[in-house]
């Protein structure tokens, strides 16, 4: 799992959950996959972002010092933290780990790079 | 589009993921009719739901690498690897998912969303697999659909206006059998704009691929 599709994760669909968002992320094992820097889409794809979100996959990709933890204005001029966002979101891939629902503790399992986010009948 | 390579797929995976067919094909052929208005959309999120064997979100993610990031969802788990190793062996970047429909992607997200989803006309109750064994649910699943085939679709519909982005497509494999006139008034209703796309009579089967869109208000 790819940080930039974390960061489109949720666990509103369990009952009773209001936002559930952002996951509670941990990794335990992660690749870093080289893939081509398009800063154009990197720049486009900030708007659909949660920057919380971001920063919060920084820090437990131990990519913090990275990213700012305000999202900064002017983004698209600053090539150096496209490329930085770039590797965050679309080059650390997430092997092994876990999503927790922040509100109900729910954890959803993420093993050989896929999350498991099924919900039994009785959750939703 | 070029059509991926599925030969690392074999006979066995084949007993538990859906095997790539006129219906896979046809929802490729109706992407790539409409390339042009998908290249000026600029899709950021592409999401397959059911994308068992991974084909479609394969061409699609090698269609918009770098630009879009394609995102896979199967409640199959076989599937779920299914894809993952068809966009490996076919150079592509896909995530892959373990859920139902798009059930954990944040609201309005999806810019670009593809269903062939399970249209098989069957009774409910071979739907809900009562009697079926654990290793061959997951086939059954690809396929049933309940009264009309439409059981899982019309789940979807239900929630698509909070999972297509404002300016967000979604193309929608169909049988005659679904009943296609009455889901796009149904869309209608929902304020959704629905036409049928492409249509393709194959032995046995009428299929259909729907496009929605939202209305612009």
């Amino acid at each position: 799992m790819k940080l930039s599709t974390y960061n489109f994760l949720t666990s509103m669909a369990i009952k009773g959950v209001k936002v559930g968002y952002p996951l509670k992320l941990t990794i335990n094992k992660k690749d870093v996959v080289e893939t081509e820097f398009n800063p154009t889409f990197v720049e486009r794809l900030l708007p659909k972002l949660d920057w919380s979100a971001v920063y919060g996959a920084a820090q437990v990709a131990e990519l913090a010092d990275d990213i700012p933890a305000v999202q900064p204005e002017n983004i698209a001029e600053n090539e150096l933290l496209l490329q930085k966002l770039h590797h965050l979101l679309f080059e650390v891939d997430v092997i092994e780990g876990q999503l927790e629902c922040p509100e109900t503790g729910r954890v959803f399992p993420i093993a050989d790079g896929i999350p498991n986010m099924l919900l039994n009948e009785d959750e939703v | 589009m070029e059509t991926p390579h599925t030969e690392h797929l074999t006979s066995e995976d084949y007993e538990f993921v859906y095997e790539p067919a006129e219906d896979s094909f046809l929802l490729l052929d109706a992407l790539e009719k409409d390339l042009q208005f998908l290249e000026e959309q600029q899709p950021h999120l592409c999401v397959e739901i059911g994308s068992g064997s991974g084909v479609i979100i394969t061409a699609l993610s090698k269609k918009f690498s770098n630009s879009a990031l394609c995102l896979a969802t199967d409640i199959n788990p076989r599937a779920c690897k299914a894809t993952k190793s068809t966009a490996l062996k076919n150079h592509a970047q896909v995530e892959c998912l373990n859920c139902n429909l798009t059930q954990p992607l944040r609201k309005r997200s999806v810019d670009l969303l593809v269903f062939n989803p399970p249209y098989v006309v069957t009774s409910d109750e071979e739907m809900q697999l009562q009697n079926i064994a654990a290793t061959e649910r997951n086939l059954v699943y690809s396929w049933a659909g309940g009264q009309d085939g439409r059981r899982v679709t019309d789940i979807l519909l239900k929630q698509l206006d909070d999972i297509l982005s404002p300016n967000g497509v979604l193309y929608l494999l169909l049988l005659r059998e679904n009943k296609p006139e009455e889901i796009i008034n149904y869309l209608t209703k929902l304020r959704f704009k629905a036409v049928k796309f492409m249509e393709r009579r194959i032995p046995g089967e009428h299929l259909y691929i729907l496009k929605v869109t939202r209305v612009s208000t």
